[in-house]
């Protein structure tokens, strides 16, 4: 999916930067991105060849107070990402979680140096997988309430929270949808309806079912209040173990954290498209208006001029419109041209000559045989 | 309900045909104005009694004929949601850009979805059974626009799901 990537696209290409540096370079910017994910880059002159990646992001989960730590678990996820690049620093720069070390004299030379770097831009989404991984891993039995697991709240993207809900053998995440528009709200409804009768298919039988409902689901229930008011109802998958085996946990936590960005971003382009299409569409119908004037045009036509400046336009196009604007912008360009020598009268000559003649239709008539 | 649609559309043809016959009026109450009667409505003997065509509880047309101009107001099908946003999008995008149309009006007439004024200027400009011939265009467009544009909506969202499911297998 091309909108929304493992690799942030600032991160990647500051670290290209440095790394195809001739001379040595002096870095130390800020980044601040997509899921309140903040980055401190520095590289200093003396140490032409290291650089120093300071991340913070906020907690997956917004209850779990000991979460600002990353957990043993997820140092060892960013720790596998390049092993003889990156190493973590043993002091991290206040106000970040982590710092890792980068020694880009390592970096392979030739063509794999853009796989390496990308490899590293991707630490964000390495610590977010890493921490739903464990919220999935890490279930806690005292968490079940009469048969009913407690939904875990997750935010990714602090506006756009979800709920993720261990009921074995299954984990079942819900997504509250809302819109500030009531055309979003629509155009994602058919989407969603599109989303339940694809996934019901045979086709995708291995995918996760999705169900889509304007109420909250029964799972949801004690919830707060603002969590459940939504305008776009709730999207819910299944997910099995067979979603979360091996290779395909990693995928599968990736579109579950981005599924919000992911509808919206298809919002967008319908809306882009639908803009598109009104436009063509529009050209189509005054073609048709225009091509019947143009019809009435060829006929044998007397005419009689009420003026000799003056001569009768049966259709006032948009070409016209647009020879009168070009006429105009060159009349202006020869005005402001300065002439040294003075010629008495050329002004006025200069003003009449430049001005487009005025095709009015009340003073001329057409004589029709 | 494609049997419904001929005669729904000859009836308006017809109506437009006998409803068009406008003639220059200056106006009566200020001197040396020339303005739609129709949109004025101050004299009423220069109107005509309005003709609504209706083909079902959804879609009609409203023609409003006076001495020196016409207005046609038309009320478009809208089955679901998304062809309700789909038709007010696409109306409200041509009214925007009613100056190329030259006949389109900016702003349609409450109740309606879109609106047509037909001045006599209008009529000595261009041919009345081509004009006709335009709105009646016009309306088949406009419905086999919205039911194309619904349609890719659906289609672009299959597509899209079926490659965010894709990415579980």
């Amino acid at each position: 999916m091309a909108c929304i990537e493992r690799a942030s696209p600032a991160l990647n290409q500051i670290l290209l930067k440095l790394y195809s540096a001739e001379k040595p370079v002096e870095i130390d910017h800020h980044l601040y991105e997509f899921g309140s994910a903040e980055y401190h880059i520095l590289c200093q002159a003396c140490e032409p060849r290291v650089a120093y990646l300071s991340i913070s992001t906020p907690p997956l989960c917004p209850g779990n107070l000991t979460s600002n730590k990353l957990s043993s678990y997820t140092i060892e996820m960013i720790k596998r990402l390049c092993p003889g690049v990156v190493e973590i620093a043993e002091a991290r720069r206040e106000g970040y979680q982590l710092t890792l070390r980068l020694n880009l004299t390592k970096i392979p030379r030739g063509n794999d140096y853009v796989k390496v770097i990308k490899e590293i831009s991707t630490v964000h989404s390495v610590i977010l997988s890493s921490q739903l991984k464990e919220i999935l891993w890490n279930f806690n039995s005292d968490d079940a309430i009469k048969g009913m697991h407690k939904p875990i709240k997750l935010a990714y993207n602090p506006r756009e929270p979800f709920f993720v809900i261990r009921q074995p053998p299954r984990i079942i995440t819900v997504f509250p949808i809302r819109f500030a528009e009531k055309s979003d709200v629509i155009i994602s409804t058919a989407f969603f309806q599109e989303l339940v009768d694809v996934g019901s298919s045979d086709r995708y039988a291995k995918a996760p079912p999705c169900s889509w409902s304007a109420i909250p689901p029964p799972e949801l229930i004690g919830e707060a209040f603002e969590d459940l008011s939504t305008n776009g109802g709730f999207v819910s998958f299944d997910i099995s173990a067979h979603h979360v085996d091996g290779k395909r946990l990693d995928k599968t936590v990736w579109n579950l954290l981005n599924f919000n960005a992911y509808v919206r971003f298809h919002v967008k382009t319908t809306k882009g498209f639908i803009q598109r299409r009104m436009r063509k569409r529009l050209e189509n119908l005054v073609e048709v208006l225009h091509h019947t004037e143009s019809e009435h045009d060829n006929e044998q036509i007397t005419r009689h001029y009420g003026c000799s400046c003056t001569k009768r336009l049966s259709v006032k196009s948009s070409k016209y419109n647009i020879l009168k604007q070009r006429w105009g912008n060159l009349g202006r360009k020869l005005k402001r041209i300065h002439f040294r020598v003075k010629i008495r009268g050329f002004g006025r000559f200069r003003q009449r000559w430049l001005r487009l003649p005025k095709f009015s239709s009340s003073r001329g008539y057409t004589k029709l045989d | 309900m494609a049997s419904t649609l001929r005669p729904y559309l000859t009836c308006i043809r017809n109506t437009l045909d006998a409803a068009m016959c406008l003639q220059n009026f200056p106006c009566q109450e200020v001197e040396r104005h020339n303005k739609p009667e129709i949109e004025l409505k101050s004299s009423p003997e220069l109107l005509l009694n309005p003709v609504l065509i209706c083909r079902n509880e959804s879609e009609k047309c409203l023609i409003e004929t006076s001495i020196n101009s016409l207005r046609i107001s038309l009320k478009v099908k809208q089955a679901d949601e998304l062809e309700n946003i789909l038709t007010k999008k696409f109306l409200r995008f041509l009214s925007m850009r009613a100056e190329a149309f030259q006949v389109l009006r900016r702003k349609p007439v409450q109740g309606y979805d879109i609106s047509f004024l037909i001045t006599n200027y209008h009529c000595e400009e261009m041919q009345k059974h081509k004009l006709i011939d335009f709105i009646v265009q016009f309306m088949e467009d406009i419905d086999k626009e919205i039911s194309e544009l619904k349609m890719s909506v659906n289609t672009r969202g299959r597509l899209v799901a079926t490659e965010f499911l894709k990415q579980f297998i």
